[in-house]
């Protein structure tokens, strides 16, 4: 009875212990990202504004703007030139005081800031949403779903496709199959895009089988079941040539992590404790790695934005990709600055859930929080 | 005495694939322990000796080809069970396994407790509080505090690592326990208490010990029988007291030399020279080419010999003219 008592003691304190260092650490960890996305996103603003010379070129943009303005417009036309000069200094005054260019840019600067880490992105010079809003935000956030959708569905398929497969793979070392993946693995040196032109050739246009691009029939159908549908009908290109260009080098490496790990010390002594193979693979090959593997797929949703530009062009896919391209075509810098920020607040939140992550899992990276 | 012996090892082979061919890491092994005995299995690194203590509970690298030759326990060729019989009646409830390299033989992310629980919820179908509780009353057997059932493994120090490691192997109250190197990290102390542990559990429990080891000191301590190793043969099989006293072998009298003693005026005599390959070993005795009684008939492959009762040595030096 006594014992009883004593082991739930023990192990109720053994979780309140643990429970403080997981709080202890994920505190420690936000102050940290906050800091580092404060001083990420300040960077970028006096990057992008190179560290105030920009306004002296807006300066003179907004000078020329005032003359042409009042020389273009026809009811100025009569008026004497001294009147028209200070009805442009008006003008340019106006704006000045808008923009608070007459105030030193150190001061502007944390302003940008503050509004930046507020996602008030400021107006796009030349862009504007679908919805027609000129507002950054809503220009960017009116492109993530798509992005999303795509990028979610296939890198899901990838990773959940290829850590099975290559757990059963890694069973069936130097097997057919096994050494049949490893031959494949080489076609992932081509981008998923290639592998969309391909696609595109084949089953849009010799057999049109599916949508060449866009992401839903024009018009959009009405009904939501034949919106999915649609919506669906033009995923399936896209997600199949980045599952092709991704599938076996992944399967590959997932397989050679499982192969290594699978050799530690402590599999072997569940195996001598005759566990059966099911449980081993679970408790003891994949639950000490998962904080890789879940880096690994976080990472990899990340990296994939990169990849997305090319992609997105190639199936005139409504996205992220496109609208950065988009955006440098337009030389559009509230567009560039503002995807930038949003791109530094996700990946902050990826790297912050994965530290969170990271200690739920493995007990050895709380240690580090609880120590002081 | 007809009594059936706990373990009975028969013409036990291993060898593992590689690119220059096959390595026999175990050629032609043959051992008995009976119950209640500790047999230590003593040999230099690189004879076999631990290809042995996998092969016993069939935990083989990939490379490894099936082992040949029967590992009988308590009357049952056990060798011959398909992997699935193996696993559920004989590891772990029949034989358990102390590994050398304890430092990493617990899962760093679940707790000790629930590792060293883990055989008697999988074998014995029981709750997990009950088989907590268990665990608890095995990890005061092996002294270490009930309180670090609920730590991870990098919470406890080296020498306790080994002492949950020693309570895992003990938990489902197997006959036999195998123990590999099992304080070869251990600094000299906590080597000494471990010991201590282990002689009490074998007189109270009555539990059987196969000791796998280079460390001739420390395995004299346990020791009812010994067996020699050398190039992947045991080349003398004999009571802790014959083996230590009168050694009869050629390579263990020379060991026997090279141990360094307290009160000793003589320095420690080493053996010259290096075993042989496995990969390619060469024909008749495996420790003739560093045997300072080499003569011709080495050439051929000693036979093995009873020179006493349990007391069997591989070498052609007692049949010609006895023990010089």
């Amino acid at each position: 009875m006594m014992l009883e008592t004593g082991a739930d003691l023990n192990r109720d304190r053994a979780w309140m212990r643990d429970l403080r260092r997981l709080a202890l650490f994920v505190g420690k960890r936000l102050v940290a990202l906050v800091v580092t996305v404060l001083v990420g996103v300040y960077l970028t603003i006096l990057i992008a504004n190179m560290g105030g010379k920009v306004d002296e070129l807006r300066l003179v943009q907004i000078k020329t703007a005032a003359a042409e303005q009042i020389r273009a417009d026809p009811a100025f036309h009569d008026l004497p030139s001294a009147e028209r000069e200070a009805l442009m200094q008006a003008q340019v005054q106006l704006e000045v005081d808008r923009l608070r260019l007459d105030e030193p840019f150190i001061w502007r600067s944390f302003d940008y800031l503050y509004q930046a880490m507020r996602l008030d992105l400021g107006r796009a010079e030349e862009m504007h949403s679908d919805a027609g809003s000129r507002q950054v935000y809503n220009i960017i956030v009116e492109r993530l779903p798509a992005t999303l959708l795509l990028f979610g569905t296939a890198n899901l398929l990838v990773f959940f496709v290829s850590v099975y497969a290559a757990l059963g793979l890694s069973r069936r070392y130097g097997s057919k199959l096994d050494r049949a993946v490893i031959g494949l693995a080489p076609t992932s040196a081509a981008p998923a895009w290639f592998y969309g032109i391909f696609l595109i050739l084949l089953l849009a246009f010799v057999v049109p089988l599916f949508p060449a691009g866009g992401m839903v029939a024009v018009p959009p159908p009405d009904d939501p079941w034949a919106y999915a549908a649609s919506v669906l009908k033009h995923l399936a290109l896209p997600v199949t040539a980045m599952f092709v260009a991704q599938i076996f080098i992944s399967i590959y490496s997932w397989r050679t992590f499982f192969l290594i790990h699978a050799s530690e010390d402590y599999v072997e002594m569940a195996r001598a404790k005759g566990l059966p193979d099911r449980l081993i693979e679970q408790r003891y090959i994949l639950r000490p790695t998962l904080s890789p593997i879940v880096t690994s797929f976080l990472l990899m949703l990340i990296g994939l934005w990169s990849g997305a530009i090319i992609l997105e062009q190639v199936f005139n896919w409504p996205g992220l990709g496109t609208l950065l391209f988009e955006a440098i075509g337009h030389r559009d810098t509230p567009v560039i600055i503002g995807s930038v920020v949003i791109f530094a607040y996700l990946l902050a939140a990826t790297v912050f859930l994965l530290d969170f992550i990271y200690a739920v899992l493995d007990p050895r990276v709380r240690i580090e929080g609880g120590r002081q | 005495m007809t009594e059936i012996p706990l373990l009975e090892i028969k013409d036990l082979r291993l060898s593992y694939a590689t690119e220059r061919g096959p390595v026999w890491a175990v050629d032609g092994v043959s051992l008995e322990l009976r119950r209640g005995e500790a047999l230590v299995v003593l040999g230099e690194s690189g004879c076999g000796k631990s290809s042995l203590a996998k092969t016993l509970l069939r935990i083989l690298p990939r490379n490894a080809r099936p082992p040949g030759g029967q590992v009988w326990l308590e009357g049952v060729n056990v060798l011959a069970f398909p992997e699935e019989r193996f696993r559920r009646e004989v590891r772990w409830l029949r034989m358990s396994l102390v590994m050398q390299a304890a430092m990493n033989a617990l899962n760093p992310v679940i707790r000790v407790g629930e590792q060293v629980a883990e055989p008697l919820l999988i074998h014995r179908g029981w709750s997990k509080s009950r088989a907590l509780k268990r665990a608890a009353e095995v990890f005061v057997e092996v002294g270490i505090a009930p309180a670090f059932l609920s730590r991870y493994p990098h919470e406890l120090s080296g020498g306790m690592r080994q002492r949950a490691v020693l309570a895992m192997a003990l938990i489902a109250e197997p006959d036999l326990v195998i123990l590999d190197e099992p304080t070869s990290a251990l600094d000299v102390l906590t080597q000494a208490s471990i010991m201590n542990v282990l002689k009490r559990i074998k007189r109270e429990r009555g539990t059987s010990f196969v000791l796998i080891t280079h460390d001739v000191a420390t395995s004299s301590e346990l020791a009812d029988r010994v067996a020699l190793m050398y190039a992947g043969q045991v080349v003398e099989e004999a009571s802790a007291t014959t083996f230590f006293r009168q050694p009869a072998h050629p390579y263990s009298r020379l060991l026997m030399a090279a141990v360094p003693r307290l009160h000793q005026r003589e320095k420690p005599v080493g053996i010259a020279g290096r075993p042989p390959s496995l990969l390619d070993p060469p024909p008749g005795c495996r420790f003739a080419a560093r045997c300072p009684h080499n003569s011709p008939a080495c050439a051929q492959d000693p036979e093995v010999i009873e020179l006493a009762d349990r007391h069997r040595v591989r070498c052609w030096l007692p049949v010609g003219g006895g023990v010089p």
